[in-house]
């Protein structure tokens, strides 16, 4: 199947190093302590945080730090088919457990002992790249509850297909069989905080599309960081500073 | 002792966490028709409907009642209708509750408010075990009697809760309804279970649908529309699902708290009141949204 038509138009009509539209939304559930609608292209996503709160089980507590704790669930009507089991398959386990990892690398949990953090992600369309929105939108909604961090955390996806290096794909190109590399990199510190790959690529091209990834992850940073200026700028008047 | 202490800690921070001066405050508002919100006790909050949020499914809406958000999505697939009715299609109904809602949702916290919402709903709209008296006409789902039916699949998601979600799970499914459009199928006479379904032509499916009031109770009188607040302080509460010609499709008593029968229909004749009003504020707002959308695409 032709992926890259011979003008280099990809299947939605974007350039190979085009990304989707981003479009994000700050403070969307109420009652959550930070909460953020995340969409790329089809893909959308909501992430809400609650913390940092009473750890609710004891046993986990830590004395030194602030626990951090992810769940990721899919709504039965976000994908093609419907889904039978949104949560609790292994899937879902492993992407709750990745998406924890990166927010903990960036969240000063020294600053919190004795408390806990949850994060809940929960995709409402999916189109490929769920994971890379789902780490987009938790950064948002941590940002949102004031939780400190060293940096924000964003992320990109990019593959390989018929020859040509691919920035964001969607769920179409994601399925194709072709290799999909997952970058998640603390933009100011210019450090790589999550990486995974699946299917192979040779060494010299996988450098290449890394590289994509992490452009299109600078990207998704400098469209964050506007949203978030955008949004204080918002409470400053509504404080009537 | 350390296990009991453990208990009481958990207890206290399960609840909604209210001090004594704030629920006497919450009672005595509602014994003066004037709760915390500045409403009346009757009166819903502002509803916002979105119709077709879900593009892959048949239809959809999201409802917004003041700040409980839920997202309701209807799938239509070909299917074998039951034996035992074979020229009455199958309609499904679930309910989940996103984490989001509600730290407490996480994992498998969620299932019993999402079982209590799923049957909530399923009496109002699927009638008996014949299919009588359904919401939703059963045989204009059927295609070739005792072969091919559609199966609606209709998803409930609580994004937000703020009280009163059943009652925004009933207007978004009412709306998603509105919105599902159902391709006209076409059986090729020759093979016994071949289909063209023609996607060109759409069908749209909405028959009489209800709404649920959902009266509570908190203290000597009711009120319609909860938040979490008040639903806390609630003794019992009755939701009642009223169709547009003022008929009762479901009743639900929540709460342990016994109620005098007179109580109870008084209630009910409360419900229908504020059913009037919710219906037609529902109707334009989905009629609104409808329009919208259709400005748009």
């Amino acid at each position: 199947m032709e992926f890259v038509n011979p003008e280099g138009l990809r299947l939605d009509g974007r350039r190979p190093m085009e990304m989707r539209q981003l479009r994000a939304e700050i403070g969307v559930v109420s009652k959550a302590d930070g909460s953020a609608v995340f969409e790329m292209g089809n893909t959308k996503v909501i992430a809400a945080v609650y913390g940092p709160r009473e750890v609710q089980n004891r046993s986990q507590q830590s004395n030194d730090e602030a626990l951090v704790r992810c769940e990721y669930s899919m709504a039965n009507f976000s994908t093609g088919d419907r889904m039978r089991k949104p949560k609790g398959d292994r899937r879902s386990t492993e992407i709750s457990m990745v998406i924890r990892q990166t927010m903990e690398a960036c969240i000063l949990t020294h600053l919190m002992p004795r408390s806990q953090i949850d994060i809940f992600v929960q995709v409402l369309q999916a189109d490929g790249g769920t994971r890379s929105a789902c780490i987009n939108a938790a950064t948002l909604a941590l940002a949102d509850a004031g939780i400190p961090m060293t940096d924000i955390v964003t992320s990109c996806s990019a593959g390989f297909l018929n020859g040509t290096p691919l920035l964001d794909l969607n769920y179409v190109e994601d399925s194709a069989g072709g290799p999909d590399v997952t970058v998640g990199i603390l933009p100011k510190l210019d450090k790589v905080t999550l990486l995974q790959m699946d299917s192979k690529l040779q060494m010299e091209t996988f450098e290449t599309v890394m590289q994509l990834a992490t452009e299109g992850c600078k990207a998704v940073a400098s469209y964050i960081r506007e949203v978030l200026l955008e949004n204080t700028k918002q409470l400053e008047s509504r404080r009537g500073v | 002792m350390d296990l009991t202490f453990q208990l009481f800690m958990y207890v206290l921070a399960a609840m909604v966490g209210l001090s004594l001066g704030e629920q006497t405050f919450i009672k005595g508002g509602i014994d003066q028709d004037l709760r915390t919100d500045g409403r009346k006790r009757l009166t819903y909050r502002p509803i916002f409907v979105e119709t077709g949020i879900i593009p892959q499914a048949s239809g959809s809406a999201r409802v917004k009642l003041g700040a409980t958000d839920v997202i309701a999505s209807v799938k239509a697939e070909l299917g074998r209708p039951n034996p035992s009715y074979p020229d009455k299609g199958k309609v499904s109904i679930h309910v989940d509750c996103s984490p989001t809602a509600e730290p407490s949702f996480e994992g498998r916290g969620g299932e019993e408010l999402s079982t209590e919402l799923c049957s909530a709903l399923e009496r109002c709209l699927l009638g008996g075990k014949s299919g009588a008296g359904a919401g939703i006409d059963l045989s204009s789902l059927c295609i070739v009697r005792g072969k091919v039916c559609w199966d609606l699949y209709i998803d409930g998601l609580v994004v937000s809760s703020d009280g009163n979600v059943l009652d925004a799970l009933g207007a978004a499914v009412k709306a998603a309804l509105s919105n599902t459009a159902i391709p006209k199928v076409q059986v090729s006479a020759n093979a016994p279970s071949d289909e063209q379904p023609e996607v060109d032509v759409s069908d749209e499916e909405f028959l009489q649908f209800d709404t649920s009031g959902v009266p509570v109770i908190v203290g000597r009188h009711y009120i319609a529309d909860a938040t979490t607040e008040e639903e806390s302080q609630m003794s019992s509460a009755v939701s009642v699902s009223i169709n547009r010609q003022g008929r009762i499709c479901g009743l639900t008593k929540r709460g342990g708290a016994g109620l005098h029968p007179t109580v109870i229909l008084d209630m009910i004749s409360a419900a229908k009141h504020v059913s009037e009003q919710l219906m037609n504020k529902l109707d334009s707002e989905i009629a609104a949204a409808e329009a919208c959308d259709e400005m748009e695409s």
